[in-house]
């Protein structure tokens, strides 16, 4: 394994309900990815994937613990700090895909370079438009969100995840709101991309065939996480004759 | 690729296309909510703008009634009542104002002298007014046709005259060019060139007058009729004009006949403190009404705002996930509403400069007025300022909601 890119230490969170008792989302999480890792994580609805991805995204703060960004803590960082941070070093592909109403696929994929500085800002216009030809896409880039498919919207969330060359991608049941097929193709588009530019990739899947792709396996339970064994889960549901973990 | 520290014009030129990118992708939105601002605007801009004309207007107004600034103006009555010797009195008058070397004085015979003239209808008395030249520089006097008297017109044979618009109408309109002369019966007996013609005031404006110089009208009657008052003015620098009042005054009575009154008193609209209010009441009643307009497209802004913000909290959301700083969004959204606003203003501004720069719309409105003053750039200053100042109001407000998104709550889903 190579320099670690990010890294949870003993991170647990806890959150107050509107009844006044507290939620304990996620406990004593260790999780490092290295630069260029893969690394998928399952687990049920409610279990904290969601929670957790956010945190190694610097988009939530733990209750307890510590996340490090290239050895060094965050826990010091001021809001500002952290959002130039997670602008330079992030790239997030949602479930929902997420890509902003009423604007064209460039205009969606412009959105983090705007937030850049540099070749990155001034060049944003050019940059999109390769990475949008990257994900085949070249043809639609005045395209808005409604009037592309669902599979054509995430990867438009994934050129736009990719553009500003982070060094970790966080999707959050990338596949979730697709088909088996397209899931399939957006998935293994992702993992090109990703590992062309050389950044890390964490997973959040219901999807054992996605979480599959992953070098790494990593199951999260009532917010604890573990190492998974994915052969057990597979034989497990093939047995229950579903798909996924549930 | 290098993504430097440091300075960098990327956030501000990156917040500027970010707002104006959401006016483009919201432009009905943000033109519904602008017209209330536009409009405001642009009553707001009229208003002062029109206070500037019509400012000019009863300037010009004034000119023409109290002199210039400067003027300070000499009665003299007769406690006993009995005549004045008019002719001594100038030589007085004369005797000292050498001392003090006005540029400008004028005697003048206003409202008190009739003369009988020839009009299309018969013999008719007409109202006479009598002044020396320089009347007509201290008062600003203008004319649409011809010109007006001038010293060396006292030593012509038979003495030009100046008439009013309406009764060169009621003469045929006769064109200057062609020489037309004014007939007088009785002491006045004779010819009289018209050689020039006062303006009307306002289509309302049916003064009929002839104007002459005193010196003519002494030449062709020989005496003043005994009704005749005459006052004096003299033009004075406004600096100077209420130290030198007094002394003035002191050194007129003195050696005068001690039957006479003499009073001495500024006559022009700057001395006269009436003036200015009326002129400032009618800019801040109106001015008071452009800004209730103004307020109204304010709070009708900021509520479209606030209701466009619940749908873009989750877009707010995917930005800050992108790296968008709070500050960076906070300032998008309130650029994004001075932008529009601005937009908005400039547009209104624009219309009503087109509209009264329009020679047919000022002289509609402002009968009489004779230099048109270019479209005032405090009028268009005023609605700019106005503009921004609301665009910022109306966009802290739904900048603030914007500031307060909490990330995770806005693309949790
Ligand atoms: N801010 C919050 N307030 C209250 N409950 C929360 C909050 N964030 C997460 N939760 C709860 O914590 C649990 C884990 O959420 P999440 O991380 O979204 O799980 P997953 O993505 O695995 O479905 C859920 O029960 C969720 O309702
Ligand atoms: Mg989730």
């Amino acid at each position: 394994m190579t320099e670690s890119l990010v890294a949870l230490r003993d991170v647990s969170k806890s959150v107050r309900l509107p009844d006044d008792s507290m939620l304990q989302i996620l406990r004593g999480v260790d999780l490092e990815v290295a630069a260029g890792d893969h690394v998928s994580i399952v687990g049920r609805s409610g279990s904290g994937k969601t929670t957790l991805l956010n945190i190694l995204g610097l988009l939530d703060a733990p209750t307890e613990g510590e996340v490090l960004v290239g050895g060094e803590s965050t826990a010091r960082l001021g809001a500002g700090a952290l959002d130039r941070l997670r602008g330079r070093q992030v790239g997030f592909v949602f479930q929902q895909f997420n890509l902003l109403a009423g604007r064209s696929a460039l205009d969606n994929v412009i959105v983090p370079l705007s937030y850049a500085t540099g070749a990155y800002f001034w060049q944003r216009k050019q940059l999109a438009t390769e990475m949008l030809e990257r994900v085949g896409l070249g043809h639609r880039l005045t395209s808005t969100p409604d009037q592309l498919s669902g599979g054509e919207q995430q990867r438009v969330a994934i050129a736009r995840a990719l553009v500003r060359k982070p060094r970790l991608i966080l999707a959050d049941e990338p596949t979730g709101a697709l088909d088996l097929d397209t899931g399939a193709t957006i998935m293994s588009l992702l993992d090109e991309v990703a590992a062309e530019s050389g950044a890390a990739l964490v997973t959040i899947t219901h999807d054992l065939h996605v979480a599959a792709r992953a070098r790494r396996h990593y199951r999260l339970d009532a917010g604890v996480l573990q190492v998974a064994d994915l052969d057990r889960a597979f034989a497990a549901s093939t047995l229950a004759g579903g798909e996924g973990l549930a | 690729m290098s993504e430097r520290r440091g300075f960098s014009a990327a956030p501000l030129v990156g917040a500027l296309s970010d707002a104006w990118n959401e006016i483009r992708v919201h432009r009905l939105r943000v033109l519904l909510s602008l017209i209330g601002i536009g409009v405001a605007v642009a009553a707001l801009t009229a208003v002062v703008a029109i206070g500037e004309y019509q400012k000019q207007l009863t300037a010009e107004q004034s000119d023409r009634y109290g002199g210039r600034v400067a003027t300070l103006t000499m009665n003299v009555g007769s406690s006993d009542g009995s005549p004045i010797d008019w002719a001594k009195l100038d030589a007085h008058v004369e005797r000292v104002s050498e001392r003090y070397s006005f540029s400008r004085t004028s005697r003048l015979v206003d409202g008190t002298v009739n003369s009988p003239v020839q009009m299309p209808e018969g013999v008719t008395p007409v109202l006479t007014r009598l002044y020396d030249a320089d009347y007509a520089v201290i008062h600003r006097m203008t004319v649409i046709e011809g010109r007006t008297l001038q010293a060396s017109d006292a030593e012509l044979l038979a003495p030009p005259v100046v008439i009013t618009e309406y009764m060169w109408e009621l003469l045929g309109s006769v064109p200057l060019s062609a020489r037309p002369t004014l007939t007088m019966t009785g002491d006045l007996a004779g010819t009289y060139p018209i050689v020039g013609v006062l303006p009307k005031e306002g289509v309302w404006d049916t003064n009929v007058r002839v104007d002459m110089l005193y010196d003519s009208y002494l030449a062709r009657a020989g005496a003043l009729p005994n009704e005749a008052s005459v006052w004096r003015e003299f033009w004075v620098p406004p600096e100077i004009v209420n130290d030198l009042a007094p002394v003035l005054a002191m050194d007129l009575r003195a050696g005068l006949d001690p039957s006479l009154e003499l009073s001495l008193s500024r006559s022009d609209w700057a001395s006269q403190p009436g003036y200015a209010d009326s002129a400032l009441v009618f800019q801040l009643v109106s001015g008071a009404i452009a800004g209730l307009v103004l307020l109204l497209g304010a709070l009708s802004l900021v509520n479209v705002q606030l209701v466009a913000m619940r749908q873009r909290i989750r877009e707010i959301g995917v930005r800050r996930s992108f790296g968008a700083t709070s500050g960076r969004v906070f300032t998008s959204v309130l650029l994004e509403n001075l932008v529009a606003t601005t937009v908005a203003g400039v547009v209104g501004i624009m219309l009503v400069v087109l509209i009264m720069r329009s020679e047919w719309v000022v002289d509609a409105m402002f009968q009489g007025l004779q230099d048109t003053p270019p479209f005032p750039f405090g009028a268009a200053l005023a609605g700019l300022i106005a503009s921004v100042v609301v665009g910022a109001l109306a966009g802290v407000i739904p900048a603030l909601v914007a500031l307060r998104v909490k990330v995770i709550d806005a693309i949790r889903f």
